[in-house]
Order: C-alpha cells, then structure tokens, then sequence
C-alpha cells in the first residue's frame, strides 16, 4: 500500500512500513528528500525511499548528506549507476574502512563518465541528432504529400494509358463499323460516336457496336440516337462500369429509353399473336422472323413469314399491327398454297395441266 | 328430386334429337346393341358424341341415364348405397342399377374422370356375364336383352394419371368422332342455331382456322357446340365479331396472344 494523497507525490515511492520504520521527528524530512531525489528519476526515488529510513534511523545527519550527494552525483553522470549506487551505499557505510564507500563511488563514476573528448562529442552529435529530428518532423507532411501526389499521378498514367489502348482499338475497329453503316446514317453516327469517344474511348467501342445495330435497323431516328447518347453520357459520368453496360444495352435503363424512343410497333411485341395468326390461317407451324435476322436466311425454311422488326407506316399502333397482320397473311397465304413448293423441273407437268384444262391456245 | 322418386320412364327422350350422321356410326351402333356389345365414343368435347347417344336412345326406343363422371364418383354413387330415411334404413339404387333393371342406356360421360375403383366395377357389364354385382345388398342383377352400356370419354384429356386402364378400354366397341366436315358442320348450324347459309360458313371458316391451334397452345379447338353457341347469339342480335368473342375465343384460352389471334381470325370473316 502507498502513502495516500496527502503526502503529494510521494505518495507513489513512499510505502506506508517505510514511513513508519522512519523516526517521527524526521519524517517530514525523509519526504521532502524523497521527493527532491524522485524529481532526478522515479527509481531513483524508489530506491532512496528504501535506504533512506535505516540511516535516519542512526541521527547523523552528515552520513545522510554525504549519501544524498554521493548519489546524486553518480546519478547525474548515469541515472542506472545512481539507483545501484542508492542501494549499495548503506551496506558500504556499515564497513569499518570509511574510505570504502567513498573509493566505490569514485570507481563508479569514472566507469559512468568516460572520457571527456567523448562527452564532447556526444553533445554535439545529440544536437545534431535532435536538429534532424526536428526537420525530420517538420518533412513529414510534405513525404505525405508527395506519397499522395505520386499514387494519383500513377493511377492517371494507368488511365491514360487504357485510354490510349482503347483509342487504338477505336481507331481498328470504326473503318468497318462505317462500311457496314448505311451511308445516310453515317454522320448521325460519326457525331453521336464522336461524343462518347471524348468522355471514355472504352464506351465508344461499345456506343459504336451498338449504334450500328440502332441506325442500320432503324430502331432509333438520328434524333432518338442522340437523346440515346445524351442519356448514356449521364450514366457514363456518374459510374464508368455501369456506364459501359448502357452503351452495350446491357442494362434495362438502356433498353427502356431505346423503348421510350422508339418510334412505331416492334415486331417483338406483336411476333406471338402474328405466329398464332399465320398458324391458323394456313394450318402449318409458321415462324416469324425479324428482316434483321436475314444474315440466317439460308436457316429459313418456307415456313417463314419474313416481317420489318418494326412497323411505322402510321401514327397508332393498332394501325402498324393492321399492317403487319395484312404482311403476315400474304406470306402465310404464300405456305398455305405452296409458293415456295414450287420447282423447276415441275414445270413440265403445270404446263400439261394447264393446257389440258384450258387449251392449247390458252 | 331423388332418383327413385321419378319414374324410369321420365328418361325416355318423347321428341327426336336433331343428329346428322357423319358416318357410319348408327349402323354400327345398332349392330352393337343387337349384339349387346357395350359401346364406347371417343373425340374431343363438343363434337356430338351426347348428341349422338340421345339420339340413338330415341332410335331405340330406350330410355337414357346419364352419369356425368368426376373424379369423386365412388362406385357406390353409380350402383347404389344404404340410407337413413327416417327412422329406418333403405337400399336406394344407382344410376347405374337403375338402367341395368330397366333395361335401358346408361351413357357414363368422361369416365375418364372417375376414379380406377370406380371403373372396375363395369366390368361385369361388359362381358358375356352381363351382370351388376351389388356387393352392398348381396345381389347380382342380371342385364336384360335390351341394356346397353354406353362410355364416353375424351383422348385429348389423357395423361399417366388420368386414363383408361386397357382391361377397360378394351371391353368395347369403340366409334371415333370429330368435328364435322365443313358442309356437315354448316348444315349443323343452320339447324341448331338458325343462322343462314353465309353465317354458318362464316363461323365454320372460323373455327377451321381455330382448331389449326390445336397443338400450338390450344388444348383443344372450337367445338361445334360453341360454333351452335355463336349462331344463337348471332341470332339473338349480338354483333358477329362480339358473339364470336364471347363464344369461341374466350371459353378456349386464357392466353392474351392466343385470344388476340383468334380475334384477328373472326375479324377476317366478319
């Protein structure tokens, strides 16, 4: 247990035995030293708390003083030398050669001290280490700085470096995009691509593709491709990967402005009933196919009723799906009565049918 | 009113049903009836085979029962069953008991629909025995002469579950229906509907293109008793292109395109 408060600091060093083994007349000054010593080194204070009680307890005050300075001079030339000094010192009293104590503390201290050139030395190395340790600190928001300086300028190289990358493929692949293009597309598409090229050459490669697709298809007017893109750029500028999903119509904000501006009846919405229709009429499984899908014309059989995939000759839709359902039935009419059964080495025989049922001279 | 509580004669038709035979199936119903060979009709609903039935029944001179079967028709429910009457207990015949003592038809329509149990117990009827066992009461009722046992059911409806097991199948003679051929059909029309000539063939053109479906999304195509449904609406007063809607398009399909097609498809004809 610790002294309590009402001894200040000494409170910490002080236990409550030691202060009762010291004589009541000298406990006011066995603190006071304590305190004055703790004040050096807080183990320096321990110890001295320790040896202090037994030498007060033998009323010299000279051999207290003569402690006290011993160890505060070892302790000023090396604090670990004084506290072992503190607690040797008294055994070292007791000894009937008086010169002991005192050659102890002499050996002590020149083991502590060194030479002096050496102590010089030091000094002057300390203040340097402490000058560089202050321009140290004071660098250190600066280091931050240029940490922070060098990470953005690496990830803009990078950037710009995909954007190079992109650029070049930009650069390969628009040649044969425009060939394919119809031609009185082409400037819609070169101003609408243009656009996207200037904010992220990554999403024109995709804004290409898919304009392409678009413009040739007419899926979109100039106009609606450029409200299109105009939306596009809006996404591509609050989120780079999202952004590139729209421009390959890859997400359904994309496709749902592509619906939005879409202008007359997509086959898609009405194919269904048109197959159920054409089915009906001529009593053989149809399939509608979009003219889009040409390119698989050669997987056509004459089962195929082949439509626009969207149909914009009027302003309401019930109008358009009239106009396809007139479309549907010409070709399912086509099935039904064989037009596309029709071959050349048959011709022969119609020719004698014909004659036979309507003459010669017919 | 109970079925004990009308006389059997109250099941025979007094007036001819309107039939128009599209084959041979009179005939070879009448051999099997003087051949006491029960008869099944098979083909899809709608196409005349009850029509047929009543009309032979008429022809006949039979009196006609008819179970509408269902899937919780127990084989008491056909031969009969014990109950409480008062303060004693009665035996009260089936349908089916009725029609073996009275010596008439019993039609059991879609027997499909019954349950397996249920339709083991025919089979006594349909051998040479000719029997009714009514296992309940402890009596075998024997079939006389004129008896007829008569089976309906719909092939377009079979599936694992719900088919007829062959040990029953192949107990009767069977006849085949179908729609009518075009003119029939119109002929059919005209007589049970009133329409005209230029209606009935428009309605027929109807449902030729509609029973195209059939396969494509469509269980089953137009009957013609939808097609009869539709020239009495016409009939009634109602616009074609409404009366169609409302009797050939909607009771087939609740699919959206497939409606929409099928309208497009009376709109070609009216």
């Amino acid at each position: 247990m610790t002294f309590g408060p009402a001894v200040g600091n000494v409170g910490m060093y002080v236990a409550r035995e030691m202060l009762a083994s010291v004589p009541e007349d000298q406990r006011a000054a066995y603190l006071s030293i304590v305190e004055q010593i703790s004040e050096l080194k807080y183990q320096l204070g321990v110890e001295v708390a320790r040896q202090l009680p037994r030498l007060l307890a033998e009323h010299d005050p000279a051999l207290v003083a003569t402690y006290l300075d011993q160890v505060r001079a070892v302790a000023a030339l090396g604090w670990k030398s004084g506290v072992e000094v503190a607690k040797q010192l008294p055994d070292l009293y007791d000894a009937p050669d008086p010169m002991l104590a005192s050659s102890y503390v002499g050996i002590v201290t020149g083991a502590t001290t060194g030479h002096d050139e050496e102590d010089a030395g030091t000094a002057e190395l300390t203040v340097e280490l402490e000058r560089l340790e202050r321009e140290l600190r004071e660098m250190e928001p600066k280091v931050q700085r240029a940490q922070e300086l060098k990470t953005l300028l690496s990830a803009r190289d990078r950037r710009d470096e995909k954007r190079r990358k992109h650029a070049v493929e930009l650069a390969s692949v628009l040649p044969p995009i425009l060939a394919r293009l119809r031609p009185r597309y082409r400037p819609t598409f070169l101003e609408q691509v243009n656009r996207v090229a200037a904010a992220d050459p990554e999403s024109a490669l995709e804004a290409a593709d898919t304009l392409l697709d678009l413009l040739n298809s007419e899926r979109v007017s100039p106009d609606g491709a450029a409200e299109w893109v105009d939306r596009g750029l809006d996404v591509l500028d609050r989120n780079k990967e999202v952004g590139l999903g729209y421009f390959r119509l890859g997400s359904k904000y994309s496709l749902d402005v592509l619906d939005e501006l879409r202008e007359g009846l997509a086959l898609k919405q009405v194919a269904r009933i048109l197959k159920l229709y054409a089915t009906a009429l001529c009593g053989r499984d149809v399939a509608i196919r979009s003219t889009q899908e040409m390119y698989a014309i050669e997987a056509f059989g004459s089962d195929h009723v082949v439509l626009p995939p969207d149909m914009r000759f009027f302003d309401d839709d019930e109008a358009n799906f009239t106009a396809y359902k007139v479309a549907t039935a010409h070709g399912a009419g086509r099935i039904e009565f064989g037009t596309y059964e029709f071959r050349l080495a048959d011709m022969g025989d119609t020719v004698d049918r014909l004659v036979a049922r309507y003459g010669a001279s017919a | 009113m109970g079925v004990e509580t009308q006389r059997v004669e109250d099941f025979r038709l007094a007036k001819e049903p309107y039939y128009l035979p599209l084959g041979n199936e009179v005939e070879l119903f009448e051999a099997a009836y003087n051949s006491r060979l029960p008869v099944m009709l098979k083909g899809p609903t709608g196409c005349g085979k009850t029509r047929f039935v009543e009309f032979m029944s008429w022809r006949l001179e039979r009196t006609l029962i008819t179970v509408a079967c269902h899937e919780d028709l127990t084989a008491s429910d056909l031969v009969g069953k014990y109950t409480l009457r008062g303060d004693e207990t009665i035996w009260q015949d089936g349908p089916l008991t009725i029609a073996v003592k009275s010596g008439g038809i019993a039609y059991l329509d879609e027997i499909v629909e019954a349950r397996k149990d249920t339709t083991v117990v025919i089979h006594p009827l349909t051998d040479d025995r000719r029997i009714l066992p009514l296992e309940k009461k402890g009596e075998i009722v024997a079939a006389p002469e004129q008896f007829q046992l008569v089976i309906s059911y719909n092939p377009g409806y079979q599936s694992v579950l719900k088919d007829l097991k062959h040990s029953t199948k192949q107990r009767f003679v069977a006849l085949d229906f179908d729609y009518p051929p075009p003119d029939l059909e119109e002929e059919i029309l005209r007589q049970e509907s009133g329409v005209d000539s230029d209606v009935a063939s428009k309605l027929v053109k109807i449902a030729e293109k509609v029973r195209n479906l059939r396969t494509h999304g469509l269980e089953e195509g137009v009957s013609t008793r939808l097609l009869v449904y539709a020239g009495q609406l016409i009939g009634a007063g109602i616009e074609p292109i409404a009366a169609c809607e409302a009797t050939i398009c909607k009771p087939i399909t609740d699919d959206f395109d497939m409606q929409r097609s099928i309208v497009e498809i009376i709109a070609t004809q009216f």
